[in-house]
């Protein structure tokens, strides 16, 4: 019985922790795909009315939840008196991304709004099309790699406890 | 306007200004890289700080500021040789000119600002409201920094009050201090801002959306722009206007600004620091 309870307990933490593993993926996904809608917000603001950086990250604040829009936030507060590149690349530092994830946001944010407007535009344009990309690479991990993790997870908690009983 | 040079000064020349200065006197801040802080208190300058020099990163930190981190909204502005920032604050920049066709397409290597500071003012002067009871077309006329915008405020508050409908021509911001679409200073009731449009297309356009009583715009330039407030006039629209002079011999013998004077009622002198000189009746 207590074997039975044991192996019931381990097969709970090894199907948890593949679910853990699944959500970071879908979580980097959802992220990157943020950092999309953000991109595509700020061509349309900037291509239109040449609307200031602040005007389009408090537009995209508002209309959206999740850990980009917060770290958003707080890359407004930290412009606004610093244009340090390490408290810029801090206020990316989310967990659920990859190294090279969080050097190209950091890269991203320090030099945006430093060129003049052709320049900004062509830049973001081609930040879009390697977006696309990125997301495309992104969702294929999240439905194969996450999935695998959460299904593993899960035969291997069953099997522990096959093995346990 | 102490809030917004803290949000758009760098801390060290910020807490350097604010220990020697009373904001409310202030009127310029230049800077240049590598040389100290100057800061005009009614138009005397003075040294800032003893060892305080300007740095490249400052002056960067300012334009970053002062663009909000947005220099493409301000390209256009930087090659003509200034940004305004909120509250109708004025950096003059100077720097190293980018030429692309023959034309210049960008300033970079910046190494001067000039931060004007404007202010409000109640100005009691019987010929002044002399002008504003019996409004004719006016032109204020003095040196630069002499107060000319100032003037122009307080006359179209104050015509504004009297009921007409006073459109600004506020190309550069200055005037009205309009900030996010916020108007930071009090231009009246009965006053319109068209702000950031480039005043000789404006001039057409806004006369025949708006429909004013009264023009009002700064430093009137060049030979296009009397035009404009040539035909303004034969419309029926009245003027207020300033522009860069030492004294009113000198506009008149001056061909293209003679032509303006055709259509001027009152002509308004400053000489020294808002000292009103003369207030001319043209027409007497």
């Amino acid at each position: 019985m207590l074997k039975l309870a044991i192996g019931g307990i381990l097969c709970f933490i090894s199907a948890y922790l593949g679910i853990i593993g699944k959500s970071y993926y879908d979580k980097r996904y959802r992220y990157l795909s943020d950092f999309n809608d953000f991109l595509l917000l700020l061509i349309d603001g900037i291509s239109y009315a040449k609307d200031r950086l602040p005007e389009i990250t408090k537009k995209y604040i508002a209309s959206s939840k999740g850990e980009f829009s917060r770290n958003l936030n707080n890359y407004i507060v930290v412009i606004e008196s610093t244009q340090e590149k390490e408290k810029i690349s801090k206020c990316f530092d989310s967990k659920y991304l990859k190294k090279i994830d969080k050097a190209y946001l950091s890269e991203f944010f320090t030099a945006l709004g430093k060129f003049d407007y052709d320049t900004q535009l062509s830049r973001l344009n081609l930040c879009k099309a390697e977006m696309e990309k990125t997301l495309i690479k992104a969702e294929k991990d999240c439905k194969s790699t996450g999935n695998l993790l959460s299904k593993l997870g899960l035969l291997l908690g069953i099997a522990i406890m096959i093995i346990l009983a | 306007m102490e809030r917004l040079l803290s949000k758009l000064l760098p801390l060290s020349i910020y807490n350097e200004l604010y220990k020697v200065c009373n904001f409310n006197e202030l009127s310029e801040i230049r800077l240049r890289v590598g040389k100290p802080v100057y800061y005009s208190l009614i138009g005397r300058y003075q040294k800032l700080g003893g060892e305080m020099f300007v740095s490249s990163g400052e002056i960067g930190e300012i334009l970053s500021r002062a663009t909000k981190s947005s220099l493409y909204a301000y390209n256009t502005n930087i090659v003509d040789g200034y940004i305004t920032y909120d509250g109708g604050i004025r950096i003059g920049i100077t720097g190293e000119g980018v030429m692309k066709g023959g034309s210049l397409c960008a300033v970079k290597n910046i190494t001067s600002l000039c931060i004007r500071i404007p202010h409000y003012i109640e100005i009691h002067d019987r010929r002044i409201d002399n002008i504003i009871k019996n409004f004719r077309n006016t032109l204020i006329i003095s040196k630069p920094g002499y107060g000319k915008t100032t003037l122009l405020r307080y006359m179209i508050r104050r015509l504004s009050e009297e009921g007409y409908n006073v459109l600004v021509l506020d190309e550069r911001g200055e005037l009205s201090g309009i900030s996010d679409g916020k108007q930071t200073i009090n231009l009246g009731d009965c006053t319109d801002v068209a702000l950031g449009i480039p005043k000789i297309s404006a001039y057409a356009s806004q006369v025949r959306s708006m429909r004013p009583d009264i023009i009002a715009t700064d430093e009137i330039f060049g030979e296009k722009e009397i035009e404009c407030i040539a035909d303004c006039v034969r419309c029926g629209v009245k003027i207020i206007a300033t522009v860069h002079s030492d004294d009113p011999a000198s506009l008149k013998r001056s061909r293209v600004y003679s032509k303006l004077l055709d259509n001027i009622g009152y002509m308004v002198s400053i000489v020294g620091i808002g000292n009103i000189d003369k207030v001319i009746d043209i027409r007497q």
